[in-house]
């Protein structure tokens, strides 16, 4: 639920205002049907926009229909009336299924003027009234038609929307614009082929980019050739090359990119933790594998003791781990190597670990602040409130003035620090959450493979 | 290699070198003392970001977390009564929208269902009830014969009490799985009959002497 603004502030950069709400509205009811959906976004649209214009149904149902399109949006499992139901009393608890066909067909509904409105699907709907009725126009009270059908939020269908912006901005910062314009076309045009969950997407040939690159960016086609080779050379191999038809095949490897952001993560955060010394020393170790004590001080270039000292302080933090490697069979520590190794996975998931214990502390302390200071927190509420009241029923300055200091300053200045430091809270557990995002989905799709 | 542990002085039994140390350094000095709780670090954390869309989304959670209270899925824990209601509680209510789920989507069992007075015309929870009552009076009336003629007269009053009881509880045991309707009527039951049953009620004024006679006489019934 950490995710929720996220999700929202996503959507609206996709698809504007109406987007927000809808998804907004789905996130905090779970599911509703489409109707519901269109009649509270519109209500709302209709208060914060300005007086005399109300917001219009068809545009509403517009943007809902382009996010099912999109599969942002999806159908809730329907109740499952088997054929011969009629006999015997409904089981304790009813099964619901759905068929995958049907997730994202929207019911066609007109909602302004006469409508008769087609079901487009029939398995599963026997439940369902299906009384045609006129609908009036805007604001008057109807039955809800399309009930029984509910919709909810796609959060695979957000996350991989998420995982490809963290890879469309990794490639930006590693090379240049052009070649992070290049992947998100790739990206765009797999977005519905490939599942959420397939290690990497299906082929696509150079021409095929290069048509459906973003129009007004006009690089020629040998240009697209090039930084396409360049990508999949890469030695992070994002992109690899799996063929040469059609100008050459290109494949986006997920299960590569999400290892490399993770490493990314990995890294930093040793860095900052320990300092850039220490990263390096981890860099090493990570790549070459497994490597002695003796031979960390030598290819790190760093003086023995130092190195010693920050190899031990990884190994207690359990970034790093040792591999032993018996030279006899009774496991002699005089006569055994002793290898320094980084296992990906594991220190993965101690630092996801590590990444909970940090939100539930941060929810914890603003939690705590946020009860300390609750009866100050209630008289300034209810001192706006009183503001409120007397400036709708017209007030004069000075009785403004009089209630504005029933708050003294020293009392404003703690709501002051209070309220930044809940702020400054609220904004960490947002960012841990991204974190989270990120190392989560590669455990995902580490455990996936195998 | 085993056998020289306890002799000689400091003989390591791996090779020094390879952890790192040679001979004679100065070893690290122990520790004594739990780490302190907030220890200093060298290297401060790295500011948040700030920007637009962060300070939407922070905007954004405030305003979920408010809305979330006041949705009828948020269910809150039943606060046990603090020692003087206040004054100020009448106009810190939280106003709660109302919400009608779809039934067809749930388990039959999750639906609450009305609480029936005694005098309600409903027809078919009478009859349950009916049914249930007249088993309950039979099914006691057997047992309390049953007792009476097994037990002494001092155990009586108390295991009848626990046989009733325990009766009691089968029977709504057996009525769990249906309507919640004769459960209700059960308690409803249970009261008029221990209100009717004047046997039970007027023995225990038999004394003060009750708990001490009836422990004594438990190691004796039992078989």
């Amino acid at each position: 639920m950490l995710r929720y603004p996220r999700y929202i502030y996503t959507t609206k950069a996709l698809y504007g205002d109406t987007g927000e709400l809808i998804v907004e509205e789905l996130l905090l009811n779970g599911k509703m049907t489409m109707s519901a959906v269109v009649k509270k976004v519109a209500d709302r649209l209709t208060e914060t926009v300005e007086d005399g214009k109300t917001m219009d149904y068809a545009e509403v149902s517009n943007t809902f229909v382009q996010l099912a399109d999109t599969r942002f949006v999806q159908r809730c499992p329907m109740v499952h009336i088997p054929e011969n139901s009629d006999t015997g009393p409904s089981p304790p608890a009813p099964s619901l299924v759905i068929n995958e066909k049907d997730m994202y067909l929207v019911p066609k509904l007109s909602l302004i003027g006469k409508g008769k409105r087609r079901r487009s699907s029939d398995e599963d709907a026997a439940g369902e009234p299906k009384a045609k009725r006129p609908k009036r126009p805007m604001d008057s009270k109807e039955p809800i038609p399309d009930d029984g059908i509910y919709w909810q939020a796609n959060l695979d269908r957000f996350h991989q929307h998420f995982r490809d912006q963290a890879i469309v901005s990794a490639v930006a910062n590693r090379m240049d614009q052009t070649s992070s314009e290049i992947m998100r076309a790739m990206l765009r045009m797999s977005e519905v082929t490939t599942s959420s969950d397939a290690p990497f997407t299906q082929p696509l040939s150079s021409n095929e980019i290069f048509r459906s690159l973003p129009v007004g960016y006009n690089i020629s086609k040998q240009v697209l050739d090039q930084y396409l080779t360049l990508l999949a050379d890469d030695p992070l191999e994002f992109v690899g090359k799996s063929g040469d038809s059609g100008g050459g095949m290109y494949i986006i490897n997920f299960c590569k990119a999400l290892a490399s952001l993770a490493i990314a993560t990995l890294e930093s955060v040793i860095q900052e933790r320990f300092g850039s010394r220490c990263a390096r020393i981890f860099r090493l170790v990570l790549q070459k594998k497994h490597l002695e004590q003796k031979q960390v001080e030598d290819f790190a270039m760093i003086p023995a003791k130092e190195a010693k000292d920050m190899l031990y302080k990884m190994l207690s933090e359990n970034f790093i781990s040792l591999q032993e490697i018996p030279k006899t069979p009774d496991h002699a520590p005089s006569r055994t190597f002793y290898l320094y190794t980084v296992n990906v996975l594991s220190a993965v998931r101690m630092l996801l670990h590590r990444c909970y214990k940090s939100v539930s502390n941060l929810i914890e302390r603003r939690q705590f602040e946020t009860k300390e200071n609750k009866r100050l927190l209630e008289k300034s509420q209810r001192v706006e409130a009183i503001i409120a009241s007397v400036q709708a029923t017209g007030a004069e300055e000075a009785q403004l003035q009089e209630i504005e200091e029933m708050i003294t300053a020293p009392e404003r200045q703690q709501l002051e620090t209070l309220k930044r430091n809940v702020n400054k809270l609220d904004a960490s557990e947002i960012q841990v959450d991204e974190t989270i995002f990120l190392l989560e989905s590669y455990i995902e799709s580490t455990t996936k493979r195998q | 290699m085993a056998g020289n542990k306890g002799r000689g002085r400091a003989a390591y039994t791996f090779n020094i070198e390879a952890v790192g140390f040679s001979k004679g350094e100065k070893l690290p000095d122990g520790v004594l003392k739990p780490p302190p709780l907030f220890p200093d670090t060298d290297y401060k954390p790295v500011p948040l970001k700030t920007g637009e869309s962060e300070d939407y989304m922070l905007a954004l959670k405030q305003e979920l977390r408010e809305t979330m209270k006041r949705k009828p899925y948020f269910i809150e824990k039943v606060e046990e009564k603090p020692d003087i209601e206040r004054y100020s509680k009448k106009y810190i209510q939280v106003y709660k929208e109302e919400w009608i789920p779809d039934w067809r989507r749930f388990p039959r069992e999750v639906m609450p269902r009305k609480k029936c007075r005694k005098a309600d015309p409903k027809s078919k929870s009478t009859k349950g009830t009916d049914r249930v009552s007249s088993l309950l009076n039979a099914a006691d009336v057997l047992k309390k014969i049953e007792e009476l003629e097994k037990r002494g007269d001092g155990e009586k009053s108390d295991e009848e009490n626990e046989e009733k009881e325990g009766s009691k509880e089968n029977k709504e045991g057996d009525n769990d799985s249906d309507d919640a309707n004769a459960e209700q009527e059960d308690y409803d039951e249970e009261e008029e009959q221990e209100e009717e049953n004047d046997y039970i009620n007027s023995y225990f004024e038999d004394g003060d002497d009750f708990g001490a006679d009836s422990d004594d006489n438990m190691d004796e019934a039992t078989y």
